[in-house]
């Protein structure tokens, strides 16, 4: 893994999902103002806000949010360009949910039309569900990766296990490093197809076949995999449970004093009145 | 010593080997695979103390299986086996994983931990030790193997010879009396391969360590091995010193193994020059000398 400054080719599936290996990377190689900000003060914030953009509407709160989020991402020299690729998996999902509610909102309409009879209204309130819906999205996600590509794995999965009860933090604890093996092995036969001219996507239609069983091959691989794995954890004793002896840094006054003014501006969202959305 | 042939079919005990070194005795176990398949068919095996065994035999011969015995992963269908003379057929030895480490093939499956350090602290903390005697006990073994560096790495991002030097670290960690290495040098560049044989010698002069090694680089058993047993259909077909088996030719090709490099080179070079085969030299330096002797 080299430290330079110089951009750092990916070996993801797809541009559009988030690669473990650049958001890992990241994580391990950033040294940046925000990567020696505790990991507790970067999980409190993270909780601070599910809670603001699930408890408020209020569109300039969220706007507001997000620039700032979006700010701490890049002021954390962090890919903003990978970031707007990696959007496109919560766009989708937001728009394929809230864009069949979004028709026949009450308000004032500003598309409207009807097939077969049945009219389709699309109005400003539906249009404003939509982009709130997407910020709230956006807000998490942006966030989510900030968090992951600032924080240290060995003291990402300390956090693990001391936050989850056994055996789920047994499961985290395992599953990540598999889940890189896993990736490897999927890229590893992606890799086979794409050098005899296929593809993820333009094979799909001619070869959906091959894709199944390129699935089903990763599975069968996988389990394969985690039996030796197992075998081996069991040649050095595993009885069931295992630690890990990273030691998380500590919250410093300044970031105990940040986190408690946050929480105390989500309080306030939620609890007074006079501010929309509240 | 000269090289002692087993006869499996005729179920040979190995009565031969000194009683009071012996640290691991293998008595003519058989090991069948639920689907039929044979692993390891009357096999007679013994390692002594701080000794460097090499079982050397084809793919598919049973070493790995072997050595999955040997840490009690696979119990034997047949025989007995004992390590420090407790059979664990027998008796009550689940505690094999103590005695007797076992470094897998490939690294990928025996590194799961989030880093290093918690990897190879694993062993150690399965021993019951406290965590900070196990971090102790996994900062040593990193040093003994020179990957202390690697301390704080994620196991992903590191190349194959650092892989296998931290799977050897989670062993030594435990420091068991024998250590058994899958195919230790399979897939190494030529420098790691030499750290990776330097660290064996060490395991036995500096830690006292028997260590067992499986594997089809014959060139690699000629260098570190002081005895070497051949497999062949999950049985040990003959041990000897690696100068006597290596050239014999004729056992070497019924086990489904070639001689190693240098044993082919002297052995061309005294066909060349028509010269008879006085010495057996199996290392760069005692071939040297043989032909510096004529």
């Amino acid at each position: 893994m080299h430290d330079g400054g110089y951009p750092v080719s990916t070996t993801s599936l797809s541009d559009h999902i988030p690669d473990i290996n650049l958001i890992t990377y990241y994580a391990e190689t950033r040294q940046t103002y925000f990567s020696r900000v505790s990991p507790w003060t970067k999980f409190s914030l993270l909780i601070l806000i599910i809670l603001l953009v699930t408890l408020t509407r209020n569109l300039f709160i969220l706007v507001c949010l997000y620039g700032v989020v979006l700010a701490v991402y890049a002021g954390a020299r962090l890919p903003v360009r990978k970031l707007f690729a990696w959007y496109a998996l919560p766009v989708i999902f937001v728009i394929s949910l809230a864009g069949i509610m979004a028709w026949n909102e009450p308000g004032n309409a500003i598309i409207s039309f009807s097939i077969a009879g049945i009219p389709f209204v699309l109005t400003d309130n539906g249009i404003g569900m939509i982009t709130i819906l997407l910020l709230k999205a956006l807000i998490v996600v942006t966030y989510s990766l900030f968090f992951l590509m600032t924080t240290r794995y060995q003291h990402f999965s300390a956090m693990i296990y001391c936050i989850f009860p056994t055996p789920i933090d047994q499961i985290f604890l395992m599953a990540y490093r598999f889940l890189f093996l896993t990736l490897a092995m999927a890229s590893s036969i992606l890799k086979s197809v794409r050098s005899r001219g296929g593809g993820l996507i333009h094979s799909i239609h001619t070869q959906g076949r091959l894709f199944a069983e390129i699935f089903a091959l990763v599975f069968i691989r996988s389990f394969e995999r985690s039996e030796r794995v197992h075998k081996a954890m069991i040649a050095r004793g595993f009885s069931g449970s295992y630690g890990t002896a990273a030691e998380i840094p500590k919250l410093r006054l300044s970031e105990y004093l940040f986190v408690f003014f946050c929480a105390a501006f989500v309080m306030a969202v939620a609890l007074i009145p006079s501010i929309p959305g509240g | 010593m000269t090289i002692y042939r087993y006869n499996p079919t005729k179920n040979s005990h190995c009565t031969h080997n000194v009683k009071e070194r012996e640290v691991i005795h293998v008595d003519c176990a058989s090991h069948i695979y639920p689907d039929g398949s044979l692993g390891i068919h009357d096999m007679c095996f013994y390692v002594q103390k701080n000794e460097i065994v090499a079982l050397c035999g084809p793919n598919g011969s049973g070493k790995s299986t072997l050595i999955e015995h040997l840490n009690g992963l696979l119990t034997p269908s047949k025989g007995n086996i004992a390590v420090n003379g407790k059979s664990i057929t027998t008796e009550e030895h689940t505690d094999l994983w103590r005695e007797v480490g076992v470094v897998f093939q490939r690294s990928d499956d025996q590194l799961f931990a989030p880093t290093v350090l918690d990897d190879v602290m694993f062993g150690p903390l399965n021993m019951g030790l406290s965590p900070d005697a196990a971090k102790t006990a996994a900062m040593e073994a990193l040093e003994a193997v020179g990957a202390k560096d690697l301390t704080g790495k994620l196991p992903n991002y590191l190349s194959g010879g650092q892989k296998r030097l931290v799977s050897l670290a989670g062993i030594l960690a435990m420091k068991p009396r024998v250590i058994a290495l899958d195919e230790p040098t399979s897939d190494l560049d030529p420098v790691h391969s030499d750290i990776v044989e330097h660290l064996i010698f060490d395991l036995k002069n500096r830690f006292g360590i028997s260590v067992v090694i499986a594997t089809h680089d014959l060139d690699l058993a000629a260098r570190i091995a002081d005895r070497i047993c051949l497999v062949r259909q999950g049985s040990v077909v003959a041990e000897g010193e690696p100068a006597e088996i290596f050239y014999d030719e004729v056992l070497l090709h019924e086990t489904g193994l070639k001689s190693p490099q240098i044993v082919r080179v002297y052995l061309a070079y005294c066909q060349m020059l028509g010269i008879a085969v006085n010495y057996h030299p199996i290392t760069i330096e005692q071939m040297i000398d043989a032909i510096r002797r004529g």
